[in-house]
């Protein structure tokens, strides 16, 4: 395995420094840190101990990155004349892509003694990235017309502690339960866009708003506590209920263990945004709305609904987001989701949609998705301690916005 | 320049196309829209570094990477799509990025102020020069623009249309300040559409068509028809071909439309105004800057909301328009004087800013169908005569002509019943300006109404039934198409009564 | 509910200081007899006496309500005082904002509370309002995290080295001295962390146990199963996981469940709370699980303590408990 990801480096390195030379860009400095770099990986994994010295890997692994670079800024300042592949490459989708494989080479160079290639570790990590997946949909949505919606982590909080003190607590059933939770989380987000839309409150500050009251009423609906399986009693002890089907359902696997269910609900949430984004009247809207709002509403546009919608939608895949993590917990955290909004933007713009609006797709933030996910799960099984795990997060966040930079022609 | 070629992509946008520039003269940049014309000044102003042949400046070869660079070597221009910052002040924004400093570094604000008034005095305007951009009016916005690049003490200055959003006195004033700066020696490249521009200040002309050079003469040997010719490459018998109006029963009414001027000014922009238009009649309505024309179509079409009031009736019946959608709804489609802003979404493609207005019909229950859109877009921008390569390619992409079709077709996707254009031909070429006029005619025979506002005076005589002219708000004189001289409609404008 | 520590008692028992206390009417003046006495019926109930004249107001300040153990620690100090009717306890939240805290305590001194019960988020930038507050003559209670030096009435807390070297100690012997140990830790920024897993690996020191997985879960029950669930996939043989605390054991649980695996490995948790980790242990989820206690009856008891008159002991370690599922029947069992 460690051959074919040389084989790759090999390959991408060359082609860049030619077309680096080729079209003056990169500067002889850096080209000779990368030539460098790149040979001292080269002989520690020509040697086989590599695995002795991962920072020699490590350093291998950013030369290929750098060479990457290159190559797609060797791209941008060609004409795309009859080529068709430099055309290609400038679709902000192959951009994804390129940041994903880049992730996905870093999980074969890494590979924690060949746990990731063994099926658990790509169902366990798609697992995880699936809530944030699911909260990265709907901020797609909002972010396409322009906004930002900072209340997403706390209002999958509150719908997780709804949903397991309606299922827990209060034995609900879960054709009852799950409707009413996402009504609430609808109606959040409703809240948050009709502040944003109606009255015209700059929405970092109306979802803002809508986190610090969303959190604080998942705190009151709880009682400051995890609404666990733990029930207590009029006077002060604990009885103990069985953990709810629908949480078991949530929490299970499909095709002989080969997939989360968990998963399989991001999908559907993906494919149901996709659809509202590329199908439907009040995707065309929002994309009008975020590229520009005042032509949209001279054009008949019903700006503000629109919008309203969009915030509520987001709200709404909060609320899923908060069922899936209350049943993966077996409980209803009045913590969770904390910081996960963050997380939600940052597959977002990963996955290549502009913040300003008015660009973008799911099928970007499904790419993001993956990106950040298995970019997690790499680190995880690694082991690598938190404190670099986050120096390393933050600067493949910058390295992957990097590679969406549009060409200027 | 020689030998000029530019490609963009696969598209071959400038080949093999020569410019000379002598001192002290205004050469005069012709062609129809696409013709490669600001292409070839960016190249000059260092804007498109990527060019093949060779650019002297005062027989040296230069090869500018960068605006910057440009300006250092002699050459400012002056864009269409004006350069300021509308949040900065007029003083900051002429200097921006060279501003003069102290001793200490900071920006010395009274020298930058007290320049920056030096600067504006010639052009004649009364600018406070610590107001925001943005609260001023676009013409004088332009104005500012040109004393900025005139701030750059510029060898060669190219100026490309800078007079679209003028009126006919700051357009004087402008040609004063060629003249001058002609008999400073200073070179001058002059982008226009406007015939009675080129006739009054051109030296030379050169003429290109779709990427080529056709030909560089003096003005002298170039009149009007065979400038036309060269520019379209065929002989054109008569630029405005608008018929016979048959006007069928009222389409519209207006009494008592009051437009206020909101939280900006005291004085409302439409005062009391009154008006009807008949089916297959073209009303265009003059007015100098400031009149209120377009702030009376924006109303009319709802973009106003509450601001506008009035009565207002559509084919005999009362209507209340107080949103865009409502205007759609009923038939009334309005295109806007600035496309780039208020009249098109760059970032979509030509088949998603065509269908735009017209969602509701196009889709049904909500869901699109992409075929239909397709289809409908493609034969609207056939009628057109859209010059796209691909229906799915990003509006900001084009031309401005082509982009003004776009928004045409925009509003003709909805089957309106009566139109307002305000400046329908704002940076188009003559050939296009052409389809358009002939468009606008089968437009009336269908019955349409059209409300047209011109900033062009041939094309307001020549295609309105009748004239409204418009002063400060307020309808001055009403002209029929037999009454209606340039002289009248523009002092009408300025505010003397008319006598017929 | 926790049973009083038969060695505070003694000490209180010992203990003859005079003092007047606003919370006796003047005319109890007690007889070093008599206190003797009170102070030892006091031992043997609630506190002491009920003879209150006016209500003590004691300030609580908890550095956050996020941590259910903190919920806990504030629950427990508001049953032990509803025991005693003269006493009223206002809690204040600081929300893990040292500011807020510092100005808790500022409040209190101004609103001249009769005693302060702090539970710190760090020690140095509270040292000196808790000093300014003792100066002011207000006695302070400091619970769980020391401040700095020694200017505060009394310290009540549990150590957690001692607690991680029993864990470790206790999960060596189950496995013979020998085995593969998967470590799930809290913050190691915080002093919790840190101790619990220094006291583990000193106790793990000499025998052939092998942590072979680390990972920082920041006391998150998401994360240890996301964690978990990378050990799992690299390693097939795991025997024991140790977590720094419960909800990180039950996510390592669930992990392994969903692996299929719960049954080859023991899991250990610390904190003990009666509805989390000792239910756990119940249920057979987790092997066993040490307690941490909250020492929010101790605080009280201290307090009453402290507002009678009566001495108390500069610091309190409070003991803990291990629950295995052998002894959860009858309460667990202190650890030495």
């Amino acid at each position: 395995m460690n051959r074919s990801g040389l084989f790759v480096g090999l390959v991408t390195m060359v082609v860049g420094f030619t077309l680096a030379v080729v079209s003056r860009f990169g500067g002889v400095p850096v080209l000779l840190l990368d030539a460098v770099a790149w040979l001292a990986g080269f002989a520690g994994l020509a040697h086989d101990r590599a695995s002795a010295y991962p920072y020699v890997l490590l350093a291998w692994y950013v030369a290929t990155v750098v060479g990457v670079f290159i190559v797609l800024r060797a791209c941008q300042n060609l004409d795309a004349r009859r080529n068709r592949g430099v055309r290609l490459l400038a679709h902000p989708a192959s951009r994804a892509l390129i940041a994903l494989l880049l992730v996905l080479l870093l999980g074969v160079l890494f590979d924690a003694d060949g746990a990731f290639y063994k099926v658990q570790t790509h169902r366990d990590g798609l697992r995880q990235a699936s809530v944030f997946g699911i909260l990265a949909c709907g901020m797609t949505l909002v972010i396409i017309t322009g906004g930002i919606d900072l209340a997403v982590g706390s209002v999958l909080a509150l719908a997780a502690v709804a949903f397991a003190r309606m299922s827990i607590h209060w034995s609900w059933s879960p054709w009852l339960a799950v409707p009413l939770c996402l009504a609430l989380g609808a109606a959040c987000g409703g809240v948050s866009g009709t502040l944003a839309a109606r009255f015209k409150v700059q929405p970092f500050i109306a979802t803002l708003a809508m986190m610090v009251f969303a959190r604080g009423l998942a705190k009151t609906v709880s009682g400051g506590m995890k609404v666990s399986t733990a029930v207590q009693n009029a006077d002060g002890t604990y009885r103990y209920v069985e953990v709810p089907d629908v949480f078991r359902a949530i929490d299970s696997r499909l095709l002989a263990d080969n997939v989360s269910m968990v998963t399989v609900v991001f999908l559907v949430c993906a494919a149901l945004s996709w659809i509202a984004l590329a199908r439907h009247r009040w995707g065309r809207e929002l994309y009008a709305i975020g590229g520009n709002e005042e032509a949209a509403r001279l054009s008949g546009v019903l700006v503000d609904r629109a919008k309203v919608l969009a915030y509520a939608a987001a709200g709404l895949l909060a609320a899923v987001a908060g069922i899936c993590q209350a049943a993966q917990e077996q409980q209803g955290d009045p913590e969770a989701g904390g910081g996960y909004e963050l997380s939600a933007i940052a597959i977002v713009v990963i996955g290549g949609t502009n913040l300003m609006g008015g660009r973008g797709g799911i099928g970007l933030t499904l790419i993001g998705t993956l990106t950040i996910g298995y970019l997690e799960k790499i680190l995880s099984i690694n082991a690598v301690p938190e404190s670099r795990r986050l120096m390393l997060t933050g600067i493949i966040i910058v390295a992957a916005v990097l590679t969406q930079r549009r060409s200027r022609t | 320049m020689t030998g000029i070629a530019k490609r963009f992509g696969s598209v071959l946008v400038l080949d093999g196309v020569d410019l000379e520039v002598f001192t002290g003269e205004v050469h005069v940049l012709a062609g129809e829209n696409g013709a490669g014309k600001s292409t070839l000044v960016k190249i000059l102003a260092g804007v498109h570094t990527d060019f093949e042949g060779t650019l002297e400046i005062d027989g040296r070869p230069v090869r500018p990477d960068s605006p910057l660079a440009a300006n250092a070597l002699g050459v400012a221009m002056i864009y269409q799509e004006l350069s300021l910052v509308p949040s900065m002040r007029v003083a900051d924004n002429i200097f921006l990025g060279r501003s003069p400093t102290s001793r200490a570094g900071l920006i010395d604000d009274r020298a930058q102020r007290a320049e920056a008034r030096r600067l504006l005095e010639p052009l004649g305007i009364e600018v406070d020069v610590d107001r925001l951009v943005e609260q001023l009016p676009i013409g004088t916005r332009q104005l500012i623009e040109i004393a900025k690049a005139l701030s750059y003490r510029a060898k060669v200055i190219v100026m490309d249309e800078p007079t679209s959003a003028l009126s006919a006195p700051e357009v004087e004033r402008l040609f004063g300040l060629i003249a001058r700066l002609k008999a400073q020696g200073r070179g001058i490249v002059y982008i226009t559409h406007r015939m009675e521009e080129i006739d009054a200040i051109a030296d030379r002309i050169t003429v290109l068509r779709d990427g080529r050079f056709v030909g560089s003469a003096p003005a002298a040997e170039l009149p009007t028809p065979r400038l036309v010719e060269w520019m379209v490459g065929r002989e054109v018998a008569q630029q405005f071909p608008r018929h016979e109006a048959r006007p069928g029963a009222e389409r519209l009414r207006v009494e008592e439309f009051v437009v206020t001027g909101g939280a900006r000014s005291a004085r409302p922009l439409v005062d009391r105004v009154g008006f009807s238009v008949r089916a297959g009649e073209i009303l265009g309505i003059g007015g100098l800057q400031g009149s209120g024309a377009s702030a009376m179509l924006m109303g009319l079409a709802g973009a106003y909301g509450d601001r506008a009031r009035g009565r207002v009736w559509l084919d005999g019946r009362p209507v209340c328009i107080r949103r865009p959608r409502d205007a759609i709804d009923r038939g009334m489609a309005m295109l806007t004087n600035d496309r780039k802003a208020t009249g098109l979404v760059l970032s979509m493609s030509v088949v998603a800013n065509a269908t735009l207005a017209d969602l509701r019909r196009l889709a049904p229950g909500g869901w699109r169908r992409p075929r239909r859109e397709r289809e409908a877009t493609s034969r609207l921008s056939e009628a057109l005569h859209l010059r796209a390569a691909s229906l799915e390619m990003e509006v900001g992409e084009l031309s401005g002509g082509n982009q003004q079709k776009v928004a045409l077709a925009k509003w003709l996707q909805t089957d309106p019943r009566i139109l307002l254009l305000d400046e329908p031909t704002r940076g188009v070429d003559v050939g296009a300006k052409r389809e358009i006029y002939q468009l606008m005619n089968e437009w009336t025979l269908r019955g349409i109404a059209i409300i047209l506002i011109t900033s062009e005076m041939p094309e307001l005589l020549a295609m309105s039934d009748r004239i409204l002219v418009l002063h400060r708000g307020r309808a001055i004189a009403e002209l029929s198409r037999g009454q209606a001289t340039a002289q009248r409609v523009l002092e009408a404008a300025m505010g003397k009564q008319v006598v017929v | 509910m926790h049973a009083f520590r038969p060695l505070s008692l003694s000490v209180l028992g010992a203990v003859l200081v005079v003092l007047p206390s606003g919370c006796y009417k003047p005319g109890d003046a007690p007889t070093p007899g008599s206190r003797g006495e009170r102070a030892a019926s006091a031992s043997s109930d609630a506190g002491p006496g009920e003879t209150a004249g006016r209500t003590c107001t004691i300030g609580m300040s908890q550095c956050n309500l996020n941590e259910p153990w903190r919920v806990q620690m504030d629950a427990d100090i508001r049953a032990a005082a509803e025991k005693h009717p003269n006493l009223k306890v206002i809690f204040k939240d600081a929300q893990n904002d040292t500011l807020k805290q510092r100005a808790h305590v500022e409040e209190y001194v101004g609103a001249k509370v009769d005693l302060i019960l702090i539970s710190p988020k760090e020690a140095a930038p509270l040292t000196e309002p808790v000093a300014k507050a003792v100066d002011a003559g207000i006695p302070v209670i400091v619970l769980d995290r020391a401040v700095q030096g020694d200017k505060y009435t009394c310290f009540i807390g549990a150590d957690n080295v001692k607690i991680g070297k029993a864990a470790g100690r206790w999960i060596a012997r189950q496995l013979g001295g020998r085995g593969k140990v998967v470590e799930l830790k809290g913050l190691m920024t915080s002093t919790p962390g840190q101790d619990r897993h220094a006291g583990f690996r000193d106790a793990i020191g000499g025998t052939a146990i092998e942590v072979i997985f680390e990972a920082d879960m920041k006391w998150l029950e998401p994360n240890a199963r996301k964690e978990m669930e990378s050990a799992l996939a690299r390693f097939d043989k795991i025997d024991a996981v140790y977590a720094h605390n419960d909800p990180g054991a039950h996510g390592a649980y669930l992990a392994a469940q969903a692996a299929g695996r719960e049954k080859e490995m023991l899991f250990v948790g610390i904190d003990a709370l009666p509805q989390e980790g000792v239910a756990y242990v119940k249920r057979g989820i987790l092997s066993a699980s040490f307690e941490y206690p909250t020492g929010g009856a101790e605080a009280i008891d201290a307090a009453l303590k402290i507002l009678a008159g009566e001495e108390v002991p500069k610091k309190i370690v409070l003991g803990s408990r291990v629950f295995t599922q052998e002894n959860v029947g009858r309460g667990g069992e202190a650890l030495e």
